[in-house]
């Protein structure tokens, strides 16, 4: 349903003074075949070409290599409709920001071409320009100059700069005595309300508190509902799928996947789970075999931490380590979905199954199975063992003489029921009082995806009902 | 070329805005403030006086101070004008590299806000004219015309090296030296008739030299330059403006990228 309000607000657009270009309606982006790549050295900041090092450089041509490229676009097109809100996403140093550069004007590209209709406003970094010595209303006024408003039209503007970025009694003081707060909400408000066509925004809305947070939020839906182009990069894959007509799946400079927001992001989380499933895997292979040397002077504070869940490891709770008397040893540890699939990364609602193999070295009395789970931050969801659930375990018998009995035993749990974060796995084989065969802590990490924005820390199984009372 | 000058008349209120916000940022925060750049080059001419023409006792000049005044106030002008505008980009930093700027506003704002400088110490030149009994002549009425043909020279060599100080960052220290050796290949400590007749052509080809020259004649002898030096500083400013554009131009769109 459109409302009335929605066309008076729509801005007729503003004659562009400058050279000419081609008759695109106002807005408009058009991106053509477009590449754009870096010298090597100048992506690591590493040398500035000295007079020197150019005549060097054509003298041994060899020596100093000059392909050493790196690609940072690779013949992108983009087209974008006055009014349209496209979200780039992708990985870091996926080409996002440098896309956005291209379009602003910042960076030149390479091949291909860049069109633009429209007065852009890019909030790339805010408050670039602020000059730290001079008052915040010197700094709206240059750096309205620098936007390409007039003083008039500044003068007009001036009080509601002002007003949005809640700085009515520091608009005097230099911005250096700003919080770091104050400098981004002035340069949001300053970048918004030079009326731009078109809106570039390179994740800088995280600015300020949830008051002004909330703030921008209405802006940018209104620049929507006012017809405005907007281009965002961001990692916040929600404000995406919120405000966006259109996603663009950047990988390594490729435009990977393109289309309605919702689609996009789900095709982005699923390559970047196997992408991360397969890193992790090699992390938690690695980390397992290797004792820390944190870990093994806590050993004598053992007894009383080894009750899972009550485990105080000094500064750090998630510093990952091993300990115990080996008289029991773990082999191996997996993680396995419902259908025994191993992996690192779960659904909230998942089946998840924690599998321990180990094997015994020494005759030990009896056996206690322990499991913890921690969130990154070292709070632990959950933990518990086999003798707070009154179990006994069985000890594993060697199946030929000689050979070291060997066992496995596995901590199936129904529903996940986490939160979407990362998190770890303790696993522990004790006795009864504490005592601690093998510990393993914060060894093996995993992931929880998919979970609704839920608060807290844990999801349990629930449903709502609704009734009326008569 | 064109399309530097009409961006520089486009965004002719932010050059406007940045030479006031240079001006002031300079001596903000020190207390005499403003009066520094009065007092900075008279305390030069102080040193300078002492040292030539007492201890050294190398010139014959009558009322040195003055003649020294009248050649330091440009020279100034120049060499600060010159090394801030050869800076101006690699330093501009965030404006470079994450806001849409025109880069060339950068050294040509090094330049106006030297210029503003050298401009407020003139009533301050020819106050100290009147106190010594001398009256400002004629000459006078060509001074803009041969500021703002320094100008044009200036702006052309600030927009070359600022670009190419971005590629090669040996050019703000070689620049360095450069006018150190340049201040004294002008006849600013001495007069032209202290130079060896064999020697006299240097001046003639040393652009910076026949512009101090002329601010001689307009401020000490009170007579308009010679033409001919001003045509030949013309053409040298305007073919100076022309490279400097075109090296600027060649080198422009990799700032963002080296900045």
């Amino acid at each position: 349903m459109s409302s009335p309000a929605l066309n008076q607000q729509t801005i007729p657009p503003q004659p562009k003074n400058g050279p000419a270009r081609e008759a695109l309606p106002s807005g408009s982006v058009v991106i053509d075949n477009v590449s754009k790549r870096f010298r090597k050295h100048t992506l690591q900041r590493k040398s500035y070409t000295t007079v020197k090092s150019s005549i060097l450089e054509k003298i041994f041509k060899s020596r100093y290599p000059r392909n050493n490229y790196i690609a940072a676009l690779n013949s992108i097109s983009l087209n974008v409709a006055p009014g349209a809100s496209v979200g780039l996403i992708g990985r870091n140093g996926s080409g996002k920001s440098t896309l956005l550069k291209l379009i602003s004007g910042i960076y030149r590209p390479d091949s291909g071409s860049v069109k633009v209709q429209g007065r852009i406003s890019a909030l790339i970094e805010l408050g670039a320009g602020f000059h730290p010595d001079f008052s915040g209303r010197e700094n709206i006024y240059l750096g309205g100059v620098m936007y390409g408003l007039t003083r008039r039209e500044i003068d007009q503007k001036f009080d509601t700069i002002v007003q949005y970025a809640e700085l009515e009694d520091f608009i005097d003081d230099p911005v250096r005595t700003y919080s770091s707060g104050m400098y981004m909400r002035l340069g949001f408000s300053l970048a918004v309300h030079t009326e731009p066509d078109i809106l570039l925004v390179d994740e800088v809305l995280a600015v300020g508190d949830a008051g002004f947070i909330h703030r921008c939020h209405e802006t940018i839906s209104e620049f929507r509902r006012r017809g405005k182009t907007m281009i965002f990069v961001t990692h916040d894959l929600d404000s995406v799928a919120r405000w966006c007509d259109e996603a663009i799946w950047l990988d390594k400079g490729n435009v990977k996947d393109r289309g309605e927001p919702r689609r996009v992001i789900d095709n982005y989380l699923l390559g970047v789970e196997e992408k991360e499933e397969l890193e992790l895997e090699e992390r938690n292979r690695l980390s397992a075999g290797i004792p820390s040397a944190v870990a093994e002077q806590l050993t004598e504070d053992l007894s009383s931490a080894a009750r899972l869940g009550e485990l105080n490891v000094a500064e750090d709770p998630t510093a990952p380590g091993k300990w115990g008397n080996g008289e029991v040893e773990i082999v191996s540890v997996k993680m396995l979905d419902g259908a025994g699939e191993a992996k690192w990364i779960f659904h909230a609602e998942e089946q998840t199954t924690v599998e321990v193999e180990f094997v015994v070295h020494e005759e030990v009395p009896e056996l206690v199975f322990g499991i913890g789970i921690l969130r990154a931050d070292g709070i632990c969801a959950h933990g518990t063992n086999t003798d707070i659930e009154g179990l006994e375990v069985p000890l594993p018998t060697a199946t030929q003489p000689g050979a070291k009995p060997r066992g496995v035993f596995r901590f199936v749990i129904e529903r996940l029921g986490l939160l979407d974060d990362a998190y770890f796995i303790d696993v522990a084989l004790h006795r009864k009082d504490g005592t601690p065969y093998d510990y393993h802590h914060c060894k093996y990490k995993f992931f929880v995806r998919g979970a609704r924005r839920y608060h807290g820390i844990y999801a349990p199984p629930h449903h709502w009902e609704f009734g009326e009372l008569k | 070329m064109f399309r530097n000058l009409t961006e520089l008349w486009r965004f002719r209120a932010l050059v406007w805005a940045l030479v006031g916000r240079h001006l002031r940022a300079r001596y903000r925060g020190s207390l005499l403030g403003f009066v520094w750049s009065f007092l900075n080059p008279l305390c030069l001419i102080a040193v300078y006086s002492l040292v030539f023409s007492y201890y050294m006792r190398a010139t014959d000049v009558d009322n040195y101070p003055l003649f020294l005044f009248a050649g330091l106030l440009p020279w100034i002008w120049f060499s600060s004008g010159l090394l801030e505008a050869t800076a101006a980009i690699s330093s501009g930093g965030s404006l470079i590299t994450k806001a849409m700027f025109p880069p060339h506003i950068l050294p040509v704002v090094s330049v106006l806000t030297n210029l503003a400088n050298f401009i407020f110490a003139i009533p301050l030149l020819l106050g100290f004219m009147l106190l010594s009994g001398m009256m400002p002549g004629v000459g006078l009425v060509v001074l803009p015309v041969v500021i703002l043909i320094e100008l044009v020279f200036l702006v052309g060599l600030g927009l070359m090296f600022s670009a190419l100080n971005v590629h090669f960052r040996d050019i703000q220290h070689i620049l360095g030296n450069l006018l150190t050796l340049l201040f004294f290949l002008c006849p600013i400590v001495y007069p032209v008739t202290n130079v060896p007749e064999r020697f006299r052509f240097t001046l003639v080809l040393n652009p910076v030299a026949s512009f101090t020259q002329m601010y001689h004649d307009i401020f000490l002898k009170g007579t308009f330059p010679q033409l001919s030096v001003l045509l030949i500083a013309l053409c040298v400013s305007l073919v100076t403006f022309l490279v400097g554009n075109l090296v600027f131009n060649r080198y422009r769109e990799s700032f963002a990228e080296l900045v």
